[in-house]
């Protein structure tokens, strides 16, 4: 009984938490509500009271193509990052070759670089390949934000696999790819999701290399939608914002599911362990 | 076992969408350099800062019928206007520069200064229809680098409803000191003031210009005495309460907002409001100089320019683009749309006669000024940057007026003579 | 759970990898254990080869052209003709005897440690309280995430819209508690404090699903030990959530630290490292230099982008040498 009364009570806690967190973006959701002659009203009114649509009516008859890019842009820089990164991570993590504290040293400073410099690089790297405006560009590109990340989280997460499990597997005759693929991959469940979860993220919300990379494309990612209405001149914030809700909700969905998948698989392998 | 073979399902579905997407991005990129080598079949790149316009828009549209009159097709490109000047470096450094560029006008200097850009005489523009004010912004050391699409500039509007109930006459503001009273009264009925845009960027230095114009100071001595009477009026207002705090770090759209809730008795702001300002009844005078008459304001705008190819034989096509862009009906619809003035007589002519409430407008843009002229060039940004640093200083309070122009004027000399 | 039967073998990898000389034979490691070690660099570097090569094509070339443009002295022609003398270290003594110098180190300094000491302590803070598998905990932390769908320029525009000194709703909701209006955006006591809250918002959720993920990998059956020795919750996160956690909240810190570092987009939307230098970190001064106005000033804004990877080598370098003080043992 007590423990049922304490766990809803958490639950009301979590509930003002994460109210708090969430201000800001129903803040968002307000303005994007409120008319322009009412934005800088000041006091601010807390509720849209008398919404407008506009920003809505806009996005909807302009955007819902930009998402469908952004999805697979998306999920094109999950594959690539955890693809990349994973394998390199098993060896830094446990093949432990001479060198590896080098190559995490270089993947911090990578991360260190400028967005716009990186941006300027794959400009002109992408413009004597022929693939600018492209999807397949921009994939690469985003990933350049996840995989030094990947790199050092799956280090982290994968030296914490005890050796006795996959000194056991080479016992068994099982070669390094095999432990990594039957051994380390599984176990280390979590952490690809955690590692596809901000490389998803980040893709999604990635301005510099859209605008850089994809500026002229005819498929562009939802974050280059918002440019529309950023004129020379003026900003319509109910369209701005506006977008900004549109593009979170699937992605939010996506978010709630995956969590709920994610702890379905975490349950199950506790079981199995 | 659900959850591997569900994972085993969307691993497929991840490496489904992967191929797939190779597969289009081999075919997208088939088609980039096609068109690349393509010089022949004729497509001409097209660059602008209007990404509100899509494919649909009467923008593209006339773009579209300036091409196909120039015997080309044109692939247009909308990026924001600060990612602009970046892109357009980028691109020249790449030797891949559009073949029409349509671009802030205080950025010709410096793209002119980069090498980017044709002059007139290379590419064979006519622009001898030009206002000579608004056409200075795009010369440099008596070359000239561009055309403009259209002109705006900033005047004071403001609330008829404000200032009838604080009893302010607008016939009686026609310098700083009536300006000021008129402030005060607005102030003590209960209302606001004025609101304006005084952020650190060049908006801040683009919405103070008309007061520092207007005291008779110039860019070449930002520490003259006029201009700190300048940045004293701001500050005074700030400091007693007519305008708000948060012009500190308005933008001109905030401050436009703020406007809208028709708490506000004055505002300064530009050309491209009025439509909107003339559905909620408010009106417009020109920003009063110190001593009385309408001071100058700066020009602002877009210029169209035709950058450096390899092939010089390509200047031809985009020459007659821009000369298509830039005859009188074509001026006149998209400065109607834009709400920009145009830049020649006879299209400014023709706009009156469709809208003549334009006139206070065409007047304004008429006594305006250009940033980068007077020969300024790409001085102007350096002594810009020092000129918004020490409006900011003096507005928080952090420095006195004289103070903060004393160490711009030092600070801007120190980094021109670099 | 047979942690004691194969520590020494990983005792011996462990230091092996920290030398480069010949390796201290470990007591039972032979022969054979050596050729399966150097087998195993073989290995280790087919593993990793997707990486460096992709680093090599993608991240040598931005960050060679980051070196050079500092170490020449470019203008907008010469960045285009590519005619750029060579300056030496010209760049780097401008940047360090500049008037933003100082003030720019300070606000660095203060942004970073403020924000990754409330960003991970809240992160921990709420992964644990998470972990307690509460009805909607996992849809709850599921929302936390949103922040991150935003992007930069909406939700630092929603902050500066909340902070606005007139119209905003933190001022208003502090008016209704006798607190005057606070100048959170344009006065320079505050602009440092206001881009630091509303970084340490958009940090938090990066910090909780790491730390979150590190809680799911701590096995469970060392909780249940330490529940029959009695110990207490309280006990139990110092005992042994925290300690066990250490590898993950390194690199989580490690991390937060590298991109704290680099946050621009939140305060230049927020204040522009306004007013005056008051919120000026080096990442926005070294924008405000290169793109801050019309005429970019290439050179100097490299040179101080280049200072910053210089401070996130020296934690990198603190990081590798303590995670190498913790490995052996």
């Amino acid at each position: 009984m007590t423990t049922t009364r304490r766990r809803w009570f958490d639950t009301v806690i979590g509930l003002v938490l994460t109210g708090i967190m969430l201000f800001p973006i129903y803040w968002m959701i307000n303005v994007s509500l409120t008319k322009s002659g009412a934005m800088r009203q000041d006091p601010p009114s807390l509720f849209p009271f008398d919404p407008t649509f506009e920003g809505y009516e806009a996005v909807l008859s302009q955007q819902l193509p930009f998402l469908g890019t952004s999805f697979v842009i998306g999920i094109g820089t999950v594959v690539l990052t955890v693809v990349l990164s994973a394998p390199a991570a098993y060896a830094l993590a446990k093949l432990r070759m001479p060198g590896g504290g080098a190559l995490s040293f270089v993947l911090l400073v990578a991360q260190m670089i400028p967005g716009i410099i990186m941006a300027m690089g794959f400009y002109a790297i992408y413009l004597n390949l022929g693939i600018l405006n492209s999807i397949p560009g921009l994939i690469l590109a985003d990933s350049t934000l996840a995989v030094p990340f990947g790199v050092l989280i799956f280090t982290a997460f994968m030296s914490g696999i005890p050796n006795e499990l996959l000194n056991a597997a080479k016992i068994d005759g099982a070669g390094n790819w095999r432990t990594f693929r039957s051994i380390v991959l599984p176990v280390s469940r979590n952490s690809i999701v955690t590692v596809s979860l901000f490389a998803f993220l980040w893709s999604w919300s990635d301005f510099l290399f859209a605008s850089t990379l994809d500026g002229g494309g005819s498929l562009q990612p939802i974050t280059m939608g918002i440019y529309r209405y950023i004129g020379n001149n003026n900003q319509e914030w109910n369209a701005i914002m506006a977008t900004a809700v549109v593009a979170s909700i699937p992605a939010a969905v996506l978010l709630v599911v995956a969590q709920r998948y994610v702890a379905a698989g975490v349950t199950a392998g506790a079981v199995k362990d | 076992m659900i959850t591997t073979k569900r994972g085993r399902a969307l691993g497929a579905l991840a490496a489904t969408a992967v191929i797939g997407i190779t597969l289009a991005g081999c075919s997208g990129g088939g088609t980039t350099s096609g068109t690349d080598s393509a010089d022949a079949g004729g497509e001409y790149t097209f660059w602008d800062p209007y990404p509100q316009y899509d494919e649909t828009s009467a923008w593209a549209k006339v773009i579209d019928s300036c091409a196909t009159e120039a015997g080309v097709t044109v692939k247009r490109t909308a990026y924001d206007t600060s990612d602009l000047t970046s892109k357009a470096l980028l691109a020249g450094q790449q030797s891949s520069s559009p073949d029409v560029l349509l671009i802030d006008n205080p950025v010709i200097s410096t793209l002119a200064e980069a090498g980017i850009l044709t002059t007139t005489d290379e590419n064979g523009l006519d622009v001898s229809a030009v206002a000579p004010n608004l056409i200075s912004a795009g010369e440099v050391d008596g070359n000239t680098y561009g055309v403009p699409i259209g002109a705006n500039t900033l005047a004071l509007y403001y609330n008829p409803e404000v200032l009838k109930a604080a009893g302010v006459d607008i016939a009686s503001v026609t310098d700083w000191a009536s300006l000021t009273s008129a402030l005060e009264k607005v102030t003590a009925s209960g209302k606001k003031g004025i609101t304006f845009s005084g952020i650190g960027t060049e908006e801040g230095s683009f919405q103070f210009l008309p007061w520092f114009w207007g005291s008779g100071a110039e860019l070449t001595e930002l520490d003259s005495s006029e201009a700190q009477s300048a940045v004293q009026l701001w500050t005074d207002w700030v400091t007693k309460g007519y305008a708000p705090n948060s012009v500190i770090n308005n933008t001109q759209t905030t401050s436009w907002e703020e406007f809208l809730t028709g708490d506000f008795a004055f505002a300064e702001n530009g050309t491209w409001q009025k439509a909107g300002a003339a559905e909620a009844g408010y009106e417009v005078i020109p920003i009063p100089a110190a001593d009385g008459g309408a001071a100058p304001a700066p020009t602002g705008g877009e210029f169209l320019s035709i950058p450096v190819q390899k092939d010089s034989a390509r200047y031809a096509a985009s020459q007659k683009i821009v000369a298509c862009l830039t005859d009188t009906d074509n001026l006149v619809a998209t400065d109607n749309s834009l709400n920009y003035i145009a830049p020649t007589e006879a299209a400014q002519q023709a706009q009156l006669a469709e809208d003549a409430t334009l006139e206070p407008w065409i007047d304004a843009v008429g006594a305006a000024q250009g940033r980068t002229g007077d020969n300024l060039g790409t001085d102007y940004p350096v002594i810009s940057e020092q000129l918004w640093t020490a409006v900011q200083a003096s507005l928080t309070g952090s420095q006195s007026a004289a103070d903060a122009l004393a160490a711009a004027q030092s600070a801007a000399s120190a980094g021109l003579t670099k | 759970m047979t942690a004691t039967e194969t520590r020494s073998g990983s005792a011996a990898r462990g230091r092996g990898r920290g030398a480069a000389g010949p390796e201290p034979v470990a007591p039972a490691a032979g022969a054979a254990p050596r050729r399966r070690r150097l087998k195993g660099h073989w290995a280790g570097w087919a593993f990793a080869a997707p990486v460096v090569i992709y680093l090599l094509v993608f991240y040598a070339y931005p960050l060679v052209r980051n070196l050079e443009l500092s170490f020449r002295d470019y203008t907008v022609r010469s960045f285009i003709d590519g005619t750029a003398p060579f300056a030496g270290f010209d760049n780097y003594i401008a940047v360090l005897s500049d008037a933003t110098f100082a003030p720019a180190l300070l606000n660095t300094t203060l942004f970073t440690l403020v924000s990754i000491v409330f960003q991970y302590s809240l992160g921990l803070a709420l992964a644990v309280f998470f972990f307690r598998r509460f009805p909607l905990s996992g849809t709850l932390r599921a929302l936390f995430l949103v922040p991150w769908l935003l992007p930069l320029l909406v939700s630092a525009s929603t902050w500066s819209w909340m902070l606005n000194s007139d119209s905003g709703v933190v001022n208003s909701f502090l008016e209704a508690f006798g607190i005057g209006q606070v100048n959170w955006l344009t006065s320079p006591q505050f602009s440092l404090i206001s881009v630091i809250v509303a970084n340490i918002w958009i940090g938090i959720p990066f910090n909780l699903v790491i730390l979150y993920s590190g809680l799911q990998s701590i096995p469970e059956e060392v909780y249940e030990a330490a529940s029959i020795d009695g110990a207490n919750g309280w006990q139990k996160f110092w005992r042994i959530t925290f300690p066990l956690l250490r590898p993950v909240s390194a690199i989580t810190v490690l991390l937060g630290l590298v991109y704290t570092l680099k946050v621009f987009d939140i305060i230049w939307i927020m204040t522009k490292g306004g007013p005056g230098s008051s919120s000026t970190t080096f990442a926005i001064w070294s924008y405000r230099l290169g793109f801050g106005s019309a005429l970019p000033d290439l050179s100097p804004a490299a040179a101080v982008g280049n200072l910053l990877i210089v401070i996130a080598l020296v934690f990198g370098f603190i990081y590798i040498r303590a995670q190498r003080r913790l490995d052996p043992s």
